[in-house]
């Protein structure tokens, strides 16, 4: 989680020094750069590393390997600062290498969720997902390294049979397989099949066991949230062979993507009708603002996927747009929501569960500050705004304004974990009260 | 010599006061979450629930009831039994628990 702190961190500062990533067209080595330093650095690492935590709370049941999942950290965290540096140089040859680390590590993940999988006792919408999730990550990890690779490979080619080494001998076949599919198509499918594959699916899946437990609430159809996640998947497996094309039924798949998601906050909506608390606290309220940034996210997807579309430099733009808001917004607040109810669950329960009985100990809500959640929220939607204006205007100025908007909430966030943090140096236990006197009743 | 008297339930809940599910920020009592109690005077065994099944503070609130129990004058031997029937439900909450889950 630190790691993915970190990242976000050096992401919106590296946002704030370079804001023309954002105000020109997203196909060069910075933009490259700087998303795979929110998805891996940021999203993967914070999402990985809840999974191994939440996956087994979720599904009632144990981890299969912590010391796999260790082993995952250490490829993960040299794997992506790898990349992320690579494609900012534009060495695609160790792009290649980190990317071969990072790819074992998400395959020790992979494995290591998926046994866990094996040991679920009752399986619901939630495992469903969960699996689907691994499918679509390994898919996203295998079609990046393939781009990579290939790429990688035909400009190692110069031509001559006689200069080829085994390893790009070998390669050439895949080399050739990538350069038949438009390199910006292939960018995107790629782009897809993890933003919709592992992370859309995880929110969906995993909210449909948490959010019922924040609020004391219960999934009100099974049915319905079944349906939204094999929708999601067909949608996904539609788009992922239409858009690597740039076929015209992209549109038709984006909707059924969409209708999975209207469905899934069709779910939601009556969850959140049934509940028990009734007062939203910040964290949910995060997650929820991330939902609702699904509709303009699906109108820019119906947008961009309008058959015989001509690419423009407005287009270019929404394009870019499209995947800001998708990942810093809609991602980003989603685990920033859960992250405000997971960290400090992993702090109270390391300092505090012994305690609980024994001496009064805070509750989880005692552990940070709600009034700095809440500014943080707002100041979150305001820089969103500005820095979405700033891609659609192509103004440096105003994305850079944004940016340091974004920077000011990330450091908000950072001190509210902080103030979590400080009770495993400094725990607020006090004496329990005393219960009264035994007084036995007389018969 | 007498087996000793039984407890008076008041006490056994006054002490069960003292664990809190962390969650919401309120004691097991006023939560409903207390199904029944039995003792001998020496030995307290508590029925209780949680307010979702898989709660991934279970294992600490059972703990946590099982050291306010011991911790009554007298009492030796403590066991909290975990159950799942009847479902817990919002009607079981008192006027505090109400409050604390924004109910009144």
């Amino acid at each position: 989680m630190l790691t993915g702190l970190m990242a976000l961190t050096t992401g919106s500062v590296w946002m704030m020094c370079r804001p023309s990533m954002l105000a020109a067209y997203h196909y060069n080595q910075y933009v490259i750069a700087l998303t795979h330093l929110f998805v891996l650095g940021w999203i993967c690492s914070i999402v990985m590393g809840a999974m191994y935590q939440l996956v087994p709370v979720a599904l009632e049941t144990k981890l299969y390997s912590e010391k796999l999942a260790r082993w995952q950290f250490a490829l993960h965290f040299v794997g992506f600062i790898g990349m992320v540096w690579m494609f900012r140089t534009w060495n695609l040859k160790q792009v290649g290498h980190f990317g071969s680390l990072l790819t074992v590590g998400v395959g020790l993940f992979v494995f290591n969720i998926a046994r866990t999988l094996r040991r679920v006792p009752k399986w619901n919408v939630t495992a469903t997902a969960v699996t689907a999730a691994l499918c679509w990550i390994s898919l996203t990890i295998l079609a990046g390294l393939s781009i990579a690779t290939g790429k990688c490979a035909a400009e190692s080619f110069d031509g001559s049979e006689a200069n080829v080494g085994v390893v790009i001998g070998a390669l050439r076949p895949l080399a050739g397989l990538v350069s038949r599919f438009d390199p910006i198509s292939a960018m995107h499918m790629h782009a897809h099949l993890g933003g919709i594959g592992f992370f859309t699916m995880l929110i969906v899946g995993v909210s449909y066991k948490l959010i019922p437990m924040f609020t004391l609430s219960e999934v009100q159809s099974q049915r319905r949230a079944g349906l939204s996640v094999a929708l999601l998947n067909i949608g996904l497996a539609g788009s992922f062979v239409t858009i690597l094309l740039s076929s015209p039924w992209k549109l038709a798949f984006s909707l059924v993507t969409i209708s999975a998601l209207f469905i899934y906050s069709w779910e939601l909506c009556a969850i959140l009708r049934a509940r028990k608390r009734r007062p939203l606290d910040w964290g949910v309220r995060y997650f929820l603002t991330a939902v609702a940034l699904l509709i303009p996210l699906s109108l820019a997807a119906i947008a961009l996927s309008w058959p015989g579309l001509q690419a423009n430099p407005f287009l270019g733009q929404l394009e870019n747009l499209y995947g800001f808001v998708g990942l810093l917004g809609v991602v980003t607040l989603a685990i920033i929501g859960m992250l405000y109810k997971i960290i400090p669950f992993l702090v109270w329960f390391g300092v505090y569960s012994k305690h609980i009985g024994r001496a009064q100990v805070p509750a989880l809500a005692d552990m940070y500050s709600p009034r700095l959640q809440m500014i943080g929220y707002w100041s979150f939607l305001v820089a969103l705004i500005v820095i979405s204006a700033g891609i659609l205007r192509e103004s440096e100025i105003v994305v850079r304004i944004g940016a340091l908007g974004f920077f000011a909430c990330i450091a908000l966030l950072l001190a509210n974990f902080g103030k979590i943090l400080v009770h495993t140096a400094h725990p607020r236990i006090t004496p329990r009260v005393v219960v009264r006197p035994l007084k036995p009743i007389l018969a | 010599m007498n087996p000793p008297a039984p407890l008076d339930g008041q006490i056994v809940l006054d002490a069960m006061r003292q664990v809190i599910d962390p969650e919401i920020g309120c004691n097991v009592v006023d939560l409903g979450l207390i199904y029944g109690i039995t003792n001998t005077g020496t030995k307290v065994t508590v029925q209780m629930t949680l307010t979702t099944p898989g709660c991934p503070m279970s294992e600490s609130i059972a703990q946590g009831a099982h050291w306010a129990l011991l911790g009554i004058a007298g009492v030796e031997d403590a066991v909290v039994e975990l159950v799942w029937e009847p479902p817990w439900q919002p009607s079981m909450m008192t006027e505090i628990g109400r409050a604390a889950v924004g109910m009144r």
